[in-house]
């Protein structure tokens, strides 16, 4: 299993768009993807549950992974989170 | 009675108000038999089906009339319908509680809604109105209604609002909505970035709207001062119909002038290119009537993404764009990365001072490899349209003179294995920091043109972050520090035979271009949206009058001084909706 703490950092948060990037991404991987939020934890490919989080700027998520690409997929969504979904120059 | 929200989209709309309800679908809770579970699951599939397709239509004529970006949201719409988590707790719900599809299907949407109506972020807490608007989109399948009409209006009305979905937005016809207020959005909303693609003046934000509008009144939305004005008295009318006349008058100005030159009376032509990020965008510089694309940043490829842009990505998209301008020039900025633009996937990281760091150039210059692959995708593209590439954040002769040996290897390969490109191809620089200024005469004999950004070089000249909210009143372009860079980047390029051009925000005002022209400036590059309105000043004033007015403004000791000239110098030159705009906006 490979997981890392992520801290939302564009400033409209996990909304839609963003989360339908993230599903995006986390779905071209096999491994089971999930993230959590304080104690909520939902699955990495569904963009309802990612949108539930309503993980909002400055909040931090934890992505975990499992399965034969867990790294490439948490690496990816960190360069996603991390470059605030290609959102503010 | 007047309201105050958040201005949207600009312009006047006024006449008759239609409200536009949130439909109520009655949803019933059903028994379903074991035997019609099977058929059930069926129906919830047919019906997500419908709505995808639905929403692909919708998604595909946003994306040709606005743009890829506008469309995403209807990208994310589509990806909840393939919801695997959804699709699991509906199929449950029927197979094994014995429901029906719209119930479960409803709950599960519903539950989503009201833990978003719970957060205090204001811009989560108004995505909720995706989520319904999806839920509604599925459900009126379900029920057997078919897809939303658009909104229907017998004759052109001001729409009053709840909340556009962007479902509704995707259905607004200019024909028939003079404008449009809603309670709550804001200027990213949905709504509001279709209402500005579309023309349609829009205020959203204003509460406690609905309650106060009923059937049978008028209104008038002005969407430059974002305001709304229920049931004005005849004084108030007879203010808005001036000032709708005097934008109708300056729309069929700019429309006029659509296909003249940029040229002073007299005759002195400067070349009015526009600013672009995004390949789509092309089709805006187009509408805006533009000389060509004066700044092509091509910074996101390589942002918001996993790994690097491939070079026939990369070759896609120039191409697709020099093509579709040609014969019209495209310059093509090189990878500006840094500073406040961070890829972490190339190992960049926060620097404690990035905008005089790793950035533009330099972190270039640093991944040959990764240039090179951005240049030929560059120089192929050339041989489909007219292109000129330029550099970012130049600050020495040697980085220029190491970037043009990186431009030749790639040209000498690209003829050795024998693919086409322009030969002719220019290459200039942007002269952003001010070392590049004082040594404009020795860089302009090795670019053939010079792009001035004026953004970075106010910042860099004054040593102000134009970020930080304590100096956003003194970060001016037109302070006379930077006005005298221009000046000498301008004597520099032209006793060199090159041409020189402007870049930054400050080209889009029209007042700072008959400024910059005066100064001799011979390209200005903006944003497609001031185009025309920079056009109609250019067209306005004589070429010597705009060099009296650089003259004078030259010689001031303040930023305060500067303006004041412009405007003793040129209000009453330049065509009167150009400041009747400043009014409200």
């Amino acid at each position: 299993m490979t997981e890392t703490d992520l801290v939302i950092r564009n400033v409209q948060g996990l909304h839609v768009r963003a989360a339908g990037l993230f599903v995006r991404v986390a779905g071209k991987f096999k491994s089971e993807i999930f993230v959590s939020r304080d104690d909520r934890e939902v699955n990495g490919k569904s963009i309802l549950g990612v949108i539930d989080l309503a993980a909002e700027a400055g909040s931090t998520i934890r992505v975990r992974a499992m399965g034969p690409d867990e790294e490439a997929a948490v690496a990816a969504l960190r360069e996603l989170v991390d470059g605030k979904f290609g959102e503010e120059p | 009675m007047k309201f105050t929200g958040i201005p949207a989209s600009p312009g006047i709309g006024a006449g008759p108000i239609v409200r536009y309800e949130t439909e109520e679908l009655k949803v019933r809770d059903i028994r379903i038999p074991p035997a019609g579970v099977a058929r059930e699951i069926e129906r919830f599939h047919a019906a997500l089906d419908a709505a995808r397709k639905d929403l692909s239509r919708i998604r595909d004529g946003i994306a040709a009339e606005l743009g890829k970006h506008e469309a995403e949201i209807y990208d994310a719409h589509l990806l909840i319908l393939d919801d695997p988590e959804l699709k699991r707790a509906v199929e449950h719900g029927i197979r094994d509680e014995g429901r029906n599809a719209a119930f479960v299907f409803r709950a599960h949407m519903s539950g989503v809604a009201a833990r978003l109506e719970q957060v205090n972020d204001e811009y989560l807490r108004e995505r909720r109105a995706d989520v319904l608007d999806v839920e509604r989109r599925v459900l009126r399948y379900l029920l057997g209604d078919g897809p939303r009409a658009a909104v229907a209006l017998e004759r052109p009305a001001v729409l009053v609002a709840h909340e556009l979905s962007p479902s509704d937005a995707a259905l607004l016809d200019r024909s028939k909505v003079l404008g449009f207020v809603t309670e709550v959005g804001s200027r990213g909303s949905h709504a509001a970035i279709v209402a500005r693609g579309r023309g349609i003046p829009a205020v959203v934000s204003v509460r406690g709207l609905m309650q106060r509008v009923k059937a049978g009144d008028t209104g008038v939305v002005d969407g430059f001062a974002g305001e709304f004005e229920l049931n004005p008295d005849a004084e108030r009318r007879a203010f808005f119909d001036a000032r709708r006349d005097a934008l109708a008058d300056e729309e069929r100005t700019l429309a006029g002038i659509h296909d003249q030159p940029a040229a002073t009376l007299d005759g002195r032509r400067i070349e009015l290119a526009a600013n672009i990020e995004l390949p789509a965008e092309a089709e805006q510089v187009l509408a805006a009537g533009a000389d060509g694309v004066g700044l092509f940043r091509t910074e996101f490829f390589y942002l918001g993404r996993p790994e690097l842009p491939s070079e026939e990505e990369q070759y896609a998209a120039y191409r697709g764009v020099a093509e579709r301008l040609a014969p019209r020039p495209v310059i093509f900025r090189t990878m500006d990365l840094g500073g406040d633009k961070v890829a972490s996937y190339l190992g960049m990281t926060h620097e404690t001072n990035p905008f005089l760091g790793w950035r533009g150039i330099r972190f270039a210059l640093h991944h040959p490899d990764l240039f090179s692959t951005q240049l030929r995708a560059i120089y192929r593209a050339s041989a489909h349209g007219r292109v000129r590439l330029m550099f970012p954040m130049i600050s020495s002769l040697d980085e220029l003179q190491r970037a043009n040996g990186l431009c030749g290897a790639v040209a000498r390969e690209l003829k050795r294995t024998r693919v086409p490109f322009d030969p002719e191809l220019e290459i200039g620089i942007m002269i952003e920091t001010p070392s590049a200024v004082w040594m404009a005469e020795e860089l302009a004999r090795h670019a053939r043109f010079l792009s001035i950004g004026t953004n970075d070089l106010t910042q860099y000249t004054l040593a102000m972050d134009r970020d930080n909210e304590r100096l956003a009143h003194l970060y001016e372009p037109l302070d006379p520090a930077v006005l005298r860079s221009i000046r000498h980047t301008v004597a520099a390029a032209h006793g060199a035979g090159r041409w020189v051009g402007v870049c930054g925000e400050m080209a889009g005002e029209p007042a700072n271009a008959v400024l910059l022209l005066g100064m001799g400036v011979d390209e200005l590059s903006m944003a497609s949206y001031d185009l025309p309105r920079v056009k109609a000043a250019i067209r306005s004033v004589r070429a010597g009058a705009a060099e009296a007015v650089a003259r004078e403004a030259l010689l001031q000791s303040s930023a305060e001084d500067v303006k004041a000239v412009l405007h003793r110098a040129l209000d009453p030159v330049l065509p009167g909706f150009l400041s009747a705009r400043r009014v409200g906006a």
